[in-house]
């Protein structure tokens, strides 16, 4: 098992990060800092930081676009802002359905399967929990924002890191309607295929590392299955008489809106990142880079952390570009776009500690660039 | 937030809400504005399941600590052993604030498709020169000039070798202005943004018209009637479209082209 026993201790951890969270909340408000019976703060303190530090920078930008361009003033401003609501709205209506599935999916593993099965059906050895990981997601049919909620609760049922981190990555990618539309746009070629076996490679080796490193402290502490066995002792599922499936059908609805509610704040944080992004930054600054082989892979992987897009249609996107980008680069795009981009990374704060989220972003960047220069140098199909 | 029974109202509240918003821009037509229509039924499967996810929530929840939490370990619920509860499902005033953020924005910023404000940061793909559609999509031969839309006439640009066939052809498209001073007072691009997804995804397309009629403002929609002549801009290689009328028209129900 991957999953460490730390369970009770973690609780400690956290009510140290929950009384930090409050200093920093609470000061101005003058609220007592610490309080028996206190919630964790939804946003970790350095997060908050951060956001303050973006928005701050947004403004500047805004500001200093308007100096720049004399006397466009007020009206200059609301437009951008108009455009940001909307690019923020569209990326948002875009998810929730797909978020909303994933949170259903979620509810239902929490209701009606339980711990045993996990362990019952999956591989031990790490080769094949890897590979099995990384093609789970040709049964459960997600996208990037799909796939968040589900990982969560695989893991609050005790499964391994190292197949839910191949999970993650790789589900977006490798399920039956991403590789439609990668078809769709595409048609048989190196794109489909290099696109569905990179993402089941980088998942696979993504899973062993993660299976051989035996990080500490990966998940969040209530995610994590040996917080619910140590502390809660509420496996219901297996303990006492089972309830009609009615109720516990209605029970994983609940769950589900829970799930939703929860992962939704991510979402949101990430869509108005990615919206502003897209507002103040211009595109033809990123494409005016570069078109070399290594530079030009570089961009359009931040060109697809920037935009968000969902895995399910960002291959129509990819395809504007295939006229004037490296295909290595396209392959990137479609391979690291899925794994991360700047809604899901926020979203894995919501199951993950934060080290372990920095090496769900950074793996995954590395691998998919040298892949992308590897194939631009090397094949140049 | 204390008590768990104003949590468990507060996230039904915030659920309905999101579910009836995203109702509201299906009802209102508005929906277009932010995404493709292919996607207008997952908006919809979106909408009535947040709506009855939220129902659920308020009315299975009733018996306020009987079923529900002796089910689900999730809520709210009190651990004999450590003074706060750790679980990640508890909602702070902040959190709710941010859930209802889309909602609220939504409701205060009035609904507007992409404009020239959005023209900035995007690549201008009027040539769509560089871009490589597929074959299937771009068979656009076998529409009537007159019903061919500014993408359609994109494509049909992109395919040409000699510009100079569609010289005399006449078409009729809609889209709105955008004026630049580069190309000259008599002379602005009649735009359309084309998305494939959302509205994150959105690209350019436009004709160049030439037309004198000064009283045009960016962003204004209009239908032009013209005859395509060969282009006098600088920079410019595709076909000008001289103006014969301009009709003021609605923004239309669907503001964007599907690829």
């Amino acid at each position: 098992m991957a999953v460490l026993p730390k369970g009770c201790l973690s609780t400690v951890i956290t009510d140290k990060q929950a009384a930090l969270g409050d200093l920093a909340e609470t000061t101005a408000a003058q609220r007592p800092a610490q309080r028996p019976g206190r919630r964790q703060p939804w946003l970790r303190p350095w997060l908050r930081w951060l956001l303050t530090l973006l928005l701050a920078a947004a403004a500047l930008a805004a500001v200093f676009a308007d100096t720049l361009l004399a006397g466009v003033g007020r009206e200059f401003l609301a437009q951008r802002f108009q455009t940001f609501v909307t690019i923020f709205l569209g990326i948002f209506i875009e998810a929730v359905p797909f978020l909303l599935a994933g949170s259903l999916v979620s509810g239902l593993i929490a209701v009606f399967v339980d711990q045993s099965m996990i362990d019952r059906y999956l591989p031990k050895h790490a080769l094949p929990a890897a590979i099995s990981g990384s093609l789970l997601g040709m049964l459960f049919p997600v996208c990037e924002c799909g796939v968040v909620p589900v990982t969560r609760r695989l893991y609050e049922k005790g499964l391994p890191i190292s197949i839910g981190a191949a999970f993650l990555l790789a589900a977006p990618v490798v399920n039956p309607v991403v590789m439609l539309s990668t078809y769709a746009a595409f048609g048989w070629g190196p794109v489909l295929w290099g696109r569905i076996g990179f993402s089941i490679l980088v998942a696979i080796v993504i899973g062993l590392l993660f299976h051989l490193a035996q990080p500490k402290e990966t998940l969040l502490p209530n995610v994590s299955a040996a917080h619910h066995d140590a502390c809660c002792h509420v496996d219901h599922a297996t303990h006492g008489p089972k309830p009609p499936v009615g109720a516990r059908l209605q029970q994983s609805m609940l769950t589900a809106g829970d799930d939703f509610i929860d992962m939704s704040r991510y979402l949101i944080i990430g869509s108005m990142l990615a919206a502003a992004m897209q507002t103040l930054v211009p595109q033809s600054a990123l494409f005016a880079i570069g078109q070399g082989p290594v530079v030009s892979v570089l961009v359009m992987q931040l060109l697809a952390f920037i935009l968000s897009i969902c895995s399910t249609v960002d291959a129509f996107l990819a395809l504007a570009f295939a006229g004037t980008f490296t295909t290595g680069s396209i392959l990137a795009f479609l391979t690291f776009g899925p794994m991360v981009d700047i809604k899901s990374s926020l979203m894995f704060l919501g199951v993950f500690q934060r080290r372990t989220v920095l090496y769900l972003i950074l793996l995954p960047l590395l691998m998919t660039f040298f892949i992308g220069v590897f194939w631009n140098l090397n094949v140049g199909l | 937030m204390r008590s768990t029974r104003l949590e468990a109202l507060i996230k039904a509240i915030l659920l309905l809400a999101t579910g009836f918003f995203l109702y509201g821009r299906i009802a209102n037509g508005t929906l277009y504005y932010y995404i493709n229509e292919r996607f207008a039924g997952f908006t919809l499967f979106g909408a009535v399941g947040l709506i009855a996810v939220g129902l659920a929530y308020h009315f299975g929840r009733k018996p306020a600590s009987a079923s529900a939490q002796d089910l689900a370990h999730d809520v709210g619920q009190e651990h004999s052993h450590a003074p706060a509860t750790t679980h990640a499902h508890s909602l702070s005033w902040g959190g709710a604030f941010l859930v209802a953020l889309p909602v609220i924005l939504g409701l205060a910023v009035p609904a507007k498709p992409l404009g020239v404000a959005a023209l900035d940061n995007r690549e201008f793909n009027l040539n769509l020169e560089s871009s490589a559609l597929p074959a299937s999509l771009r068979n656009v031969a076998d529409k009537a000039a007159e019903e061919r839309n500014i993408l359609d006439w994109s494509r049909t640009f992109q395919k040409t070798t000699d510009y100079g066939t569609l010289v005399g052809e006449t078409a009729r498209v809609t889209g709105f202005v955008y004026k630049d001073p580069t190309y000259g007072a008599d002379h602005f691009v009649l735009t359309r943004f084309v998305v494939s997804c959302c509205v994150a995804d959105a690209s350019v397309v436009g004709l160049m018209v030439r037309s004198q009629d000064p009283s045009l403002q960016n962003d204004q929609w209009i239908e032009v009637t013209g005859t395509f002549v060969p282009s006098d801009v600088a920079g410019w290689q595709a076909p000008v479209l001289a103006a014969e009328s301009m009709t003021p028209v609605e923004t239309p129900q669907q503001p964007y082209l599907y690829p």
